[in-house]
């Protein structure tokens, strides 16, 4: 449980000398030489690797370290490879990783085969005091793989580490280096053509001040439309409920940056993509609902009496059920030649130069300026709808503030790169609580009103209908006091949010004294 | 993180073998491990080939804290370490009375490795007087040898009592049948009997073999060097039956 110590080995030692030169100091004992494979996993977007956490199986077990470390944080014995977080046994290895994965399925990245030939060095009461192994790493058959390489490792035994510590200066004596930083884990991937945190759905776009409007709107869209790219490739897999999401919100995210980056394009093509982009929102809405439901089947089962769950089970097998007909309904649709030519259009569109007579009133409007007004009047709209909500909080405006809030959230992220991040993110955390209350209360709003509207589906008849029936209603007076909570939260998270220091900071980063020159001229930034 | 302790107000009944080879069982799963020898006979500590020496002696231990790492030791097995004896603990139960919170010193000198084990495991000496408590205090699982013999039952008998004068969980005391042979009628007799008187008595048992003794000559886990030895064996079947009620 002490950290190991590595050096590379030039092709031309013999660790047969370097071991025999050892054995005249220590006794040397030689342990059976050990073949074994190590897989490393992780999820489509990389959330181990952005943790610095890098997670392999070797044998019947699972090893969590950091990168660049070789100390492990954390193992545990499977009996097979878990593929999600609710099949890892229970243990501290689950509970790390239960925050990170979440949904998200775990992938393999790479298989690498390692060669060990361990020898103990043993003090007087022969007992082992320190570990040294030569490790010859080779590919496994399946992969491209750099050539193979052959490390010495010293583990040093907790409580004997002087005999380590001259282990290791006889190794530097004859020339040997420690290798420290290069981390396996990147020449592997490398080999195998994956390229570490290259897929994130956060909006990492570098915009600048004086870039035009319509060319800041590009970069947003080219970002966007390789998620949708990306995502809708693997939706037919389904590997995770994930890649609908994602591709979900790239898609909601392209549809507002359409109809809150105002006038920047032709209005007829801008209304000709909003329609077909918000058509993409309709077709995967349903399976993305259902997906939301069956994930939380065991958070519903644990909210009802332990003598209604098992009678809920029919609900979630004609879920189960409808989300089989409505992945098929959005492979179908994401596999037409609609969707194609659709996407092949807005690709069209984006590498098209700019040759409109007369050009869009906002187009040659500079990013910043565009980024400031259309926050700055979101902000507006969200303190509006807020103060409304806050006299009447019924639902349709609890409903409209939601929106409101959305579109702030994506422009504020769209633009994130022209403020100062720490000013900028911290009201976007602070936005994104008020968006947890209001996307929690809708959530559960529309979960009721659905739940008592698929009673009609449910088939069978008698006493099992029933008591299925009964369950459900049970769960839907669950939810009603959960969202209930909510709704006694809201006034409290609206008016942090809507504070005069959040107002002094919206302001300084968003008001800008030319709007209304700009609003005047251009005609389009209002 | 765990702590279970091999346990008994009775000497010669096993608590060492089955220590040693518990924790190294548990080891061998993937949990870290750290094997504590509270004796300060040290037989554990020789089982490991390690010398019986903690920096600063008994009184370094009592005051607990970060300086309690530097007497651990790795063992020659992955996963599993252990924190010496000392002959100066035999002075443990004096220096526990003479500070504050006599009776909690122990949990608060094993919250240290909450971060760094799984599982702790206490090979605890014979005591039923305050480092007992000490211990009571500290472990969410005690294991008690039980050798399936009149004296043996009524010490049993006596700890159970102890522990409900004293308002200790009962629950956590689970037992098994240990040094058991089945040749002799009584041991028969008693192992049906006790196992209806108590409750907590696992469905284990230690049958009295040569190969475990024999660890003193090896001075390594049974499972080591019999792996497929009957001992090993009951060894295996013990560490299964506390799995699952540690789960």
């Amino acid at each position: 449980m002490c950290n190991t110590i590595k050096f590379s080995l030039p092709g031309e030692l013999d660790t047969g000398a370097l071991i025999s030169e050892l054995a005249a100091h220590y006794s040397i004992k030689k342990d059976p030489v050990d073949n074994r494979s190590i897989l490393i996993y992780d999820t489509f977007d990389w959330r181990l690797f952005k943790k610095s956490f890098v997670l392999y199986k070797s044998g019947d077990k699972l090893f969590l370290r950091q990168l660049n470390e070789n100390e492990i944080l954390h193992r545990a014995s499977i009996k097979s490879m878990p593929a999600f977080i609710w099949e890892f046994p229970d243990g501290l290895l689950k509970e790390k990783l239960a925050p990170i994965l979440e949904a998200r399925i775990l992938l393999k990245l790479v298989e690498l085969e390692i060669r060990s030939t361990s020898y103990r060095i043993l003090n007087h009461h022969e007992k082992t005091v320190a570990r040294i192994a030569h490790e010859e790493i080779c590919s496994s058959p399946d992969n491209n793989s750099p050539p193979p390489s052959s490390q010495l490792c010293i583990y040093p035994v907790r409580g004997y580490l002087k005999y380590s510590r001259k282990i290791v200066k006889l190794f530097e004596e004859r020339g040997l280096q420690t290798s420290k930083k290069d981390d396996i884990y990147f020449s592997w991937l490398e080999a195998a053509g994956k390229k570490p945190g290259s897929y994130s759905t956060k909006i990492d776009i570098l915009l600048t001040h004086d870039m035009r409007s319509d060319e800041a709107a590009k970069a947003v869209f080219y970002f966007l439309l390789r998620i949708i790219r990306i995502n809708g490739e693997n939706i037919e897999k389904d590997l995770d409920t994930e890649f609908i999401h994602d591709f979900r919100v790239a898609v909601r995210r392209t549809c507002t940056a359409l109809g809150q980056i105002k006038y920047v394009f032709p209005e007829e093509e801008t209304e000709r993509f909003k329609k077909d982009f918000s058509s993409l929102g309709k077709l995967t809405g349903e399976l993305r609902d259902l997906d939301i439901y069956l994930l939380n089947e065991n958070i519903y089962k644990e909210k009802l009496s332990p003598a209604l769950r098992k009678n809920i089970n029919p609900l979630f097998i004609l879920l189960k059920k409808k989300r089989s007909d409505a992945l098929h309904k959005v492979i179908q649709g994401l596999k037409s030649k609609k969707y194609e030519t659709m996407l092949g259009d807005w690709k069209t569109f984006l590498n098209k130069s700019r040759n409109e007579s007369p050009e869009p009133p906002n187009a040659g409007c500079p990013a910043i300026m565009m980024a400031r007004t259309r926050i700055y009047k979101k902000y507006r709209g969200v303190i509006k709808a807020g103060y409304l909500a806050l006299g009447d909080a019924n639902d349709k405006k609890l409903h409209e503030l939601r929106i409101h809030c959305k579109k702030l959230r994506y422009l504020m992220e769209f633009f994130s790169s022209l403020f100062p991040p720490d000013k900028i993110n911290v009201l976007i955390d602070q936005l994104k609580k008020l968006q947890d209350n209001l996307g929690g209360y809708n959530d559960l709003c529309v979960q009721e009103e659905y739940l008592l509207t698929i009673t009609n589906e449910l088939s069978g008849t008698g006493l099992h209908l029933k008591r299925t029936l009964i369950a459900i209603g049970s769960l839907v007076e669950t939810l009603g006091r959960a969202r209930q909570s909510l709704k006694d939260d809201f006034t409290e998270i609206f008016t942090g949010f809507a504070s005069p220091e959040n107002k002094k900071i919206f302001r300084e980063l968003f008001y800008n004294d030319q709007q209304r020159t700009v609003n005047e001229n251009t005609g389009g930034l209002q | 993180m765990k702590i279970l302790a091999v346990y008994s107000n009775k000497g010669g009944v096993g608590k060492t073998a089955t220590a040693v080879n518990l924790s190294y069982l548990a080891a061998q799963t993937g949990s870290r491990t750290l094997l504590c020898d509270l004796d300060p006979q040290g037989s554990a500590t020789y089982y490991f080939r390690v010398k019986p020496k903690l920096k600063s002696g008994a009184k370094g231990f009592i005051k607990g804290g970060r300086r309690t790492y530097k007497s651990l030791k790795g063992t020659d097995y992955e996963n599993l370490d252990i924190l010496p004896a000392d002959f100066s603990l035999r002075k443990l139960e004096i220096s526990f009375n003479e500070m504050k919170r006599p009776k909690k010193r122990l949990k608060e000198i094993l919250s240290v490795f909450s971060h760094d084990y799984d599982l702790i495991v206490l090979d605890c000496p014979v005591s039923i007087s305050i480092l007992a408590e000490n211990i009571f205090n500290a472990v969410d699982y005690i294991l008690v040898p039980l050798i399936p013999t009149t004296l043996s039952v009524l010490t049993h008998k006596q700890l159970l009592s102890f522990c409900k004068n004293k308002q200790y969980d009962t629950e956590k005391i689970h037992t098994f049948f240990s040094m058991v042979d089945r040749h002799k009628k009584m041991h028969k007799q008693y192992i049906i009997k006790v196992a209806k008187s108590f409750s907590g008595v696992l469905d284990a048992s230690i049958p009295y073999l040569a190969q475990i003794e024999k660890m003193g000559i090896h001075r390594e886990p049974v499972s080591v060097f019999s792996p497929g030895s009957a001992a090993s064996e009951a060894y295996r079947n013990l560490w299964n039956k506390v799995q699952k009620i540690m789960i």
